[in-house]
């Protein structure tokens, strides 16, 4: 496998793809969800899959936000709730490729059941769960990816709850494909975006990133430069290995391809059941 | 030539970046060698593939091999597969004997080959084929990665520059068919043996100052980079100032990122990928149809 | 040659299963839940065969959040709960009344509040179905008293929702629900099954909750070009969010107006002997056949009683039940619960003649007796 991002900027213009009436966005400065909805819409554009056969469906917080600046078919839906509206959606449109952008509190809170019932359910699209450890549009109040001792609006004397690991967990409940990357990695991130739009079947991606203006101040952890290159310091790339470099990387976070397993898609599945529905 | 003049020794130095397939190209000669009964000795540097960086491989073979790495200057032949690592090695080849081929294709790594200190020009190797002429014994440069894509992978490149090779060494068409057909998928053994023909096909007629028609590399020089900011968008956060490996940004008293050192752009991109809210743009220009204000374009 | 004429001897919420599917209902998402589970048992056996998708999601949200996103890709779409369920849908019905996602949700009502009483009857939800959801929104909610008309309401509901772009809510007994009648299932005609107005126009002048003359925006489908953004943010004419008071006042405005606007489409209603009744009855469902028996009993000793029942519960046929009560005395509303319905009455006889509520809450239904002697008690 050639482990080299394949670079072609060349001609890729992200703001082809934008409702640029909308912009500047809403996003802080240095947020690093722009840096994620980039590493998509490359991705995308790689795919040379058409904004007209697209369907990208997000839930509440500041990820939420991001399906209106793509000039494609967006869907805003209700709090946690995504990966069931997409659900109804793959179901219904098979032809349309369908995306999930979702965040941390969204998918891991409040949504958490809808995920690993994704997971396990595997219908057909495309999951990115943007990790920035805070539900952000709500004011930085802690999630549960925060990590622990962490300052935030509601733990002001630390965070005292651990960290779920949403690669984990979508790996325990039978996501046949998931990945980890940091926004930084725009090339290599676009990348993993494209093996898992490859994948046919649910295929999670956690997306490292930044909230600068209220959690990364908050925690003292710099400005966002400083951020994200931290970000990407704490991370064990997959092909480092897992053993080998375990010794210089301890306690970092595997990015990359983490599981990938061939699974019959559902829909494919329960046709192969009963093709015409016959009693 | 080689070592020792009663134990002749045959040096092959094969160079390419990380990821390309340099050792696989080693091991297809080193696997030859052996089944033509000589003693082979291989050392590399690999492990490269994710930092984009420099890989090599030296392979000596002959009856009789002692050291595994070849003397600079000494190298019988040297292999590249990626167009500035030739540039990087070619000292090692033997300016009276050796033979060059590489690929003109570009790998352009944003950090690893470049100039870190501040204010210096830093760019991709400006050599052509065409300056390489006075420097080798024999040379061939082609663009084994855009013929393997017609050819139909582009994976089949360095099994084209392998053709290539053959004509120099004294092995058979077959054993080298062999040996490939080892170290490649079973599907794609036909289009390596399409790659390997051609290779050797091409040699006939090749010579470097007809490289020259190598336009990708002369255009490449013309093009100067050119970044399209929208200060509108740009809200400040720094991130493409400080990532900038050429420091050629700056914020302005608005807290708007302007290119303060045009000069040392050297294209990469890593402030357009970074900007969260897309307010840089990278344009490839001409350097004739470079606009002087074209830099800052009001949003 | 006539009309196949095909008559069953099914269930309430079989007749429900079987009208959807012939209003052109083609994906269904429920979860499991008394007295509702045998809409979902019909579906997930009978969709297959006509090329629809069936599928039990984890939770009853995410089975409203499957129905929306399946309608918003442009296939007709329905649920099935009850109430406990019903409460968790709230969330997303509130996003569909929201965004003009046309939607069925079949509530066969059970005992409450909470887990209640699951295999007994109930009216419960007579006001969490129009104001179950947080902030103003339109709701269409159909009460069928019947399994003939849980058949025909059925295919109404789906007619309604796909023409007016909102929700629609088909209130059944759980006594209905489970009773075994013989039902006409001859299909309907096929003119007469409404689909969605899409887009047609050109891309560029396309505006997703475009104000209107009918108040129902035309809806883009998806992979047709128009790439429309969808939120249940206040959103204007082009279906972005906006803060502007204005033009929110104006969305929502149109959006509360859309109902009023068809309101001779949506009312329908049952009026028997409301001519002279001094005594009217108000009620709907399992309860308003009850009531029927009761008013013929009146009459035969000679108490003018009459029934008003509201086949569309919300919006409330008001100035129907207004006539239906011109010569009323008083008003009796015989439903099971405390007292729900009964505050719209009154709402809209606006104290001109007296209300009596006859209620039960404890899991049973109200017997023709009950209701009789309610009507002897108030003209002795």
């Amino acid at each position: 496998m050639n482990m080299e991002p394949h670079i072609s900027a060349e001609e890729f213009d992200i703001r082809q793809f934008m409702r640029l009436d909308l912009f500047p966005h809403f996003l802080c400065p240095g947020c690093g969800h722009g840096m994620a909805l980039r590493a998509l819409m490359w991705a995308l554009w790689e795919q040379n899959i058409s904004m007209d056969k697209l369907a990208v469906v997000c839930g509440i917080g500041c990820s939420g936000r991001l399906g209106a600046y793509i000039d494609s078919n967006t869907f805003h839906t209700t709090h946690g709730r995504p990966l069931a509206y997409a659900t109804g959606l793959a179901l219904a449109r098979p032809d349309l490729h369908v995306v999930v952008i979702t965040g941390d509190g969204d998918c891991l809170a409040i949504g958490g059941n809808h995920l690993i019932h994704a997971c396990r359910r595997n219908v057909n699209m495309t999951c990115l769960m943007l990790n920035n450890e805070v539900y952000g549009m709500t004011g930085g109040q802690v999630s549960p990816t925060t990590s622990p001792t962490r300052y935030t609006t509601t733990t002001p004397y630390g965070n005292a709850e651990p960290v779920f690991d949403a690669c984990k967990l979508a790996e325990a409940a039978g996501a046949g494909f998931v990945g980890r990357e940091v926004t930084m990695q725009v090339p290599t991130l676009k990348d993993l975006i494209k093996q898992a739009f490859d994948y046919d079947g649910f295929s999670f991606v956690e997306i490292i990133s930044d909230c600068t203006e209220i959690f990364g101040r908050k925690n003292q952890l710099g400005e966002s430069a400083e951020m994200i290159m931290s970000q990407k310091a704490s991370t064990r790339p997959d092909s480092y290995g897992t053993r080998v470099d375990e010794p210089f990387r301890p306690n970092s976070l595997p990015t990359g391809v983490l599981v990938k397993t061939d699974r019959l898609e559902y829909r494919a599945h329960q046709q192969s059941l009963n093709p015409k529905g016959q009693k | 030539m080689s070592a020792s003049k009663t134990h002749p020794v045959t040096n092959v130095l094969v160079v390419g970046v990380g990821g390309q397939g340099v050792i696989m190209v080693s091991k297809v000669l080193a696997l030859l060698c052996q089944r033509q009964g000589h003693e082979v000795k291989q050392s590399e540097v690999h492990g490269m593939a994710k930092r984009g960086g420099a890989v090599f491989s030296h392979i000596r073979f002959g009856k009789k091999v002692h050291s595994p790495t070849i003397p600079t200057g000494e190298a019988d032949i040297l292999i590249a597969l990626e167009w500035a690592e030739s540039m990087r090695w070619i000292n090692q080849l033997n300016p009276e004997t050796g033979t060059f081929i590489s690929d003109t294709h570009k790998i352009v790594p944003p950090f690893a080959c470049r100039n870190r200190s501040r204010n210096q020009k830093a760019v991709y190797s400006k050599e052509t084929p065409k300056d390489v002429l006075g420097k080798v014994a024999q040379g061939y440069a082609l663009d084994a990665v855009g013929v393997a894509a017609e050819l139909g992978n582009e994976r089949a490149a360095n099994t084209i520059l392998l053709g290539v090779m053959s004509t120099v060494l004294d092995f058979s068409v077959d054993d080298w068919l062999d040996v490939i057909a080892k170290f490649v998928p079973p599907k794609s053994i036909e289009i390596n043996k399409k790659a390997f023909l051609y290779g050797r096909e091409w040699v006939k007629e090749a010579t470097i100052p007809e490289m020259n028609g190598e336009v990708e590399i002369e255009k490449a020089a013309e093009l100067t980079n050119e970044l399209e900011i929208i200060p509108a968008w740009c809200k400040g956060c720094d991130i493409c100032v400080r990532m900038c490996p050429e420091h050629c940004l700056e914020l302005d008293a608005e807290q708007k990122v302007v290119n303060a050192r045009p000069d040392n752009c050297t294209g990469c991109r890593i402030c357009e990928w970074l900007c969260p809210d897309f307010a840089i743009k990278l344009h490839k220009v001409p350097v004739n149809e470079k606009q002087p204000d074209a830099a800052m374009v009001e949003a | 040659m006539l009309a196949k004429v095909e008559r069953k001897n099914i269930q309430g919420n079989e007749a429900c299963a079987l009208g959807a599917i012939a209003a052109g209902c083609r994906f269904f998402a429920g979860y499991p839940i008394t007295p509702s589970s045998e809409i979902a048992h019909t579906m997930s056996r009978e969709l297959p065969g006509v090329g629809g998708t069936f599928i039990q999601m984890e939770d009853e949200i995410a089975s409203m959040g499957a129905v929306i996103g399946a309608s918003l890709g442009g296939v007709k779409a329905m649920t099935a709960t009850s109430g406990p369920g019903f409460s968790l849908k709230q969330e997303n019905l509130g996003y569909a009344a929201m965004v003009e996602a046309p939607c069925v949700i079949a509530n066969v009502m059970r005992g409450g509040p909470s887990t209640g009483m699951p295999t007994r009857p109930g009216q419960g939800d007579i006001m969490q179905s129009r104001w179950g959801t947080h902030g103003d929104h339109p709701i269409i909610v159909l009460a069928p008293e019947s399994v003939g008309e849980v058949y025909s309401e059925t295919i109404r509901a789906f007619n309604l929702s796909e023409a007016l772009r909102v929700p629609v809510v088909v209130l059944i007994d759980e006594t209905i629900g489970h009773l075994l009648e013989t039902v006409d299932l001859t299909p309907p005609d096929p003119a007469s099954i409404i689909e969605r107005k899409w887009a047609t126009c050109d891309p560029k002048d396309y505006k997703p909750y475009e104000i209107t003359k009918d108040r129902v925006p035309a809806m883009a489908r998806p992979g047709d070009g128009y790439r429309a953004h969808t939120t249940g943010l206040t959103h204007d004419e082009t279906g972005f969010p906006t803060q502007d008071t204005e033009k929110g006042k104006n969305a929502i405005g149109r959006l509360l107006d859309k109902l009023e606007y068809h309101k001779g489409k949506i009312e329908s209603y049952e009026a028997i002997d409301c001519d002279d009744a001094e005594t009217l009855i108000v009620t709907i469902g399992i309860s308003a056949r009850a009531a029927k028996r009761a008013i013929k009993s009146l009459r035969a000793d000679g108490i003018k009683a009459g029934l008003f029942r509201p086949r569309t519960l919300w919006p409330f046929p008001e100035e129907a039940m207004r006539k239906a009560a011109g010569k009323a005395k008083t008003i009796i509303v015989p439903e099971m619960n405390a007292g729900q319905l009964i505050f719209e009455v009154e709402r809209v006889i606006a104290g001109k003649c007296k209300t009596v509520g006859v209620n039960r809450y404890a899991g049973d239904i109200i017997t023709p007796s009950e209701i009789e002697a309610a009507a002897r008690k108030v003209t002795s």
